[in-house]
């Protein structure tokens, strides 16, 4: 079984970063398990997600839908797609089992859209499992402004 | 420019000028006649459950706080210190007895009162602090734990004002067995650069889904997907209903519901068999089986109360007038009181698929909301077509006025009321057709 270092879990991370800046979707949906979720909680770092609602807490299924109404070119809050650069930092790993890694980290996320330009920062923490590689299964993304008016954000951060 | 404007003029009874969602003048008019003349919408009596809960809101554009006192009543104060007009609130929602304003120490309680100014003795001995406590709304009264202001002391009972739609809001409440809904899971933050009636106008717009929102029933398989479609075409035999004083439903009850079919809202979250079966027998113990009947039948809700609250899925949504061209949108869904967790879950899970900043068709609405304010700019095409099923709508005996699902009716209820509001009766009156005995 293999450590996961910092210099992999960046790795990973700026790899995801790219494939989500350049809308590559299938590919990214690659870097998942069958069982991840996506989780963008509201108010904050997130309470019980059966008790509260979220922005988004999406399951594979939901995920596959939401990545597949994206293609179908008549999702109009993202015609034109928003275009967006996103840097990541902070990178921390903690390997709580051989098979298992939480890796934190910071992002700051520029859009551009309908001449309208917007920064979004937030914290990740992912779960990464390890099936041949290491996979995500859990992806929580804590904007700084979640309890605060986003118009849209329809795409994947 | 205000008097220049000939409002009578802008808005007929069947078309709408562009220049009512742009001018800044008629913007604060609206402000002054619909929303601080009338009732409007402040929240449901669950998000300030506890004595000391608050949270803060505007009615129209002014800051407010809806509270909970010690004794249990809920009181809606302007946000507004009284010495020197700081606000004295700055939390979203919070717990708290007393508000302090911080410019100057001064502070009241949670009914309102002036309880205190540091070094009081430079006030003299004539000061009264009575005359210096918080402006409260002038009327404040509540439907079914819903939460209504007035800043006007005359306007008509609640109860009457919402006229027809409170047997639609009966509908959207009795599906909780214990007769209530909860708006405590946290309020979804969005909005347009754009006028607030354009939320309202597509919040009771049948004839938009299948065009804003294919995208959302394309992937939501093909014999589900469909079937939805099919109630947003010419062949549906749902109905676009007029409830009085600015008042719409999108009625699309089922003939002949199933009661042990599971709680489908918004396409997502079926529940298991065993919850099912358990909210079911909840229900036909409460009300029986031809009101629990008619409970389900009508779950799939669209309901506009004027000016500024649409219930739509679980949700409460509250249109927030920010200035002519900015409009902020509060989404607070409910869970039904008295029910397996499983069925709120499902809830919960099938409003986030749909709704709020990232859901799968209401960015959709707003972009819409969006570009038609960009449309909005061309001058020479001044006005709006709200046409759309002026000849076939009919008057019930009852005094409703229905329409194919897909009519522009709601619209035509909304402006009716505006004009109504904005200009006087007479004026409104002027405008409105009879409608003629066609079939839909």
């Amino acid at each position: 079984m293999p450590t996961l270092s910092r210099h992999d879990a960046e790795d990973l991370l700026y790899e995801e970063a790219r494939l989500l800046d350049e809308r590559r979707y299938d590919d990214w949906m690659a870097m998942l398990t069958g069982d991840a979720v996506y989780w963008l909680p509201l108010n904050g770092s997130g309470g019980d997600p059966n008790r509260e609602i979220s922005i988004i807490h999406d399951d594979f299924a939901q995920l596959r839908d939401r990545i597949e109404r994206l293609a179908t070119g008549v999702a109009h809050a993202q015609s034109p797609p928003s275009r967006t650069a996103r840097l990541i930092s902070n990178v921390e790993v903690a390997q709580p089992a051989q098979d298992h890694a939480i890796v934190r980290s910071a992002f700051l996320l520029y859009e551009i859209r309908r001449g309208k330009q917007l920064l979004y920062a937030g914290r990740c923490e992912y779960r990464l499992r390890f099936d041949g590689r290491w996979k995500i299964a859990l992806k929580k993304a804590v904007l700084v402004n979640n309890d605060e008016v986003i118009d849209n954000l329809t795409y994947i951060v | 420019m205000a008097t220049q404007l000939n409002l009578e003029e802008l808005v007929q009874d069947s078309r709408v000028h562009r220049r009512i969602y742009l001018e800044p003048e008629i913007f604060e008019l609206e402000m002054d006649r619909i929303f601080e003349r009338n009732w409007v919408f402040i929240g449901h009596d669950s998000e300030v459950a506890e004595p000391g809960d608050y949270k803060t809101l505007t009615i129209g554009t002014q800051p407010a706080i809806l509270t909970r006192d010690e004794d249990g009543e809920v009181h809606v104060l302007m946000n507004r210190c009284m010495h020197r007009a700081s606000t004295i609130c700055q939390e979203h929602r919070g717990n708290s007895s007393y508000f302090r304003c911080w410019y100057h120490g001064w502070t009241y309680n949670n009914k309102g009162e002036l309880i205190g100014m540091p070094y009081a003795r430079g006030y003299g001995s004539h000061f009264d602090r009575a005359k210096f406590a918080l402006i409260k709304a002038a009327r404040v009264e509540r439907y079914r734990g819903m939460v209504f202001a007035s800043l006007n002391a005359e306007v008509d009972p609640l109860a009457d004002y919402l006229a027809a739609a409170k047997y639609y809001i009966d509908l959207f409440m009795d599906l909780s067995p214990a007769g209530a809904v909860e708006a405590r899971c946290g309020t979804h933050k969005y909005g347009y650069d754009g006028n607030w009636k354009f939320q309202m106008e597509n919040g009771v717009d049948g004839y938009h889904p299948n065009f804003v929102h294919q995208s959302f029933f394309e992937v939501q398989g093909k014999t589900l997907g469909r079937r939805v479609m099919r109630l947003f075409t010419e062949n549906s035999s749902y109905e676009s209903k007029d409830l009085g004083n600015g008042h719409s439903i999108l009625d699309m009850s089922s003939k002949r519901p199933r009661q042990n079919r599971p709680v489908r809202n918004i396409l997502r979250g079926a529940t298991s068999q065993a919850s099912t079966d358990v909210y079911m027998d909840s229900l036909l113990k409460r009300y029986g089986p031809d009101r629990t009947s008619e409970i389900l039948g009508a779950s799939n809700v669209n309901l506009a109360i004027f000016p500024n609250l649409l219930i739509i899925g679980i949700q409460f949504r509250t249109v927030i007038p920010v200035n002519a061209t900015r409009t902020d949108i509060h989404l607070a869904p409910t869970t039904l009181k008295g029910v397996p967790e499983e069925i709120n879950v499902a809830r919960i899970r099938a409003h986030e698929a749909f709704y709020g900043p990232s859901g799968g068709g209401a960015p959709d609405d707003v972009e819409m909301f969006n570009r038609c304010t960009d449309g909005l700019r061309v001058k020479g095409a001044e006005w709006l077509e709200l046409s759309r099923g002026l000849e076939r709508e009919q008057i019930t005996e009852d005094g409703i006025r229905v329409a194919h699902i897909t009519d522009e009716t709601p619209q035509r209820a909304f402006y009716y009321r505006w004009k109504e509001l904005m200009c006087g009766m007479a004026a409104a009156n002027k405008v409105r057709r009879l409608p003629s005995a066609g079939n839909f």
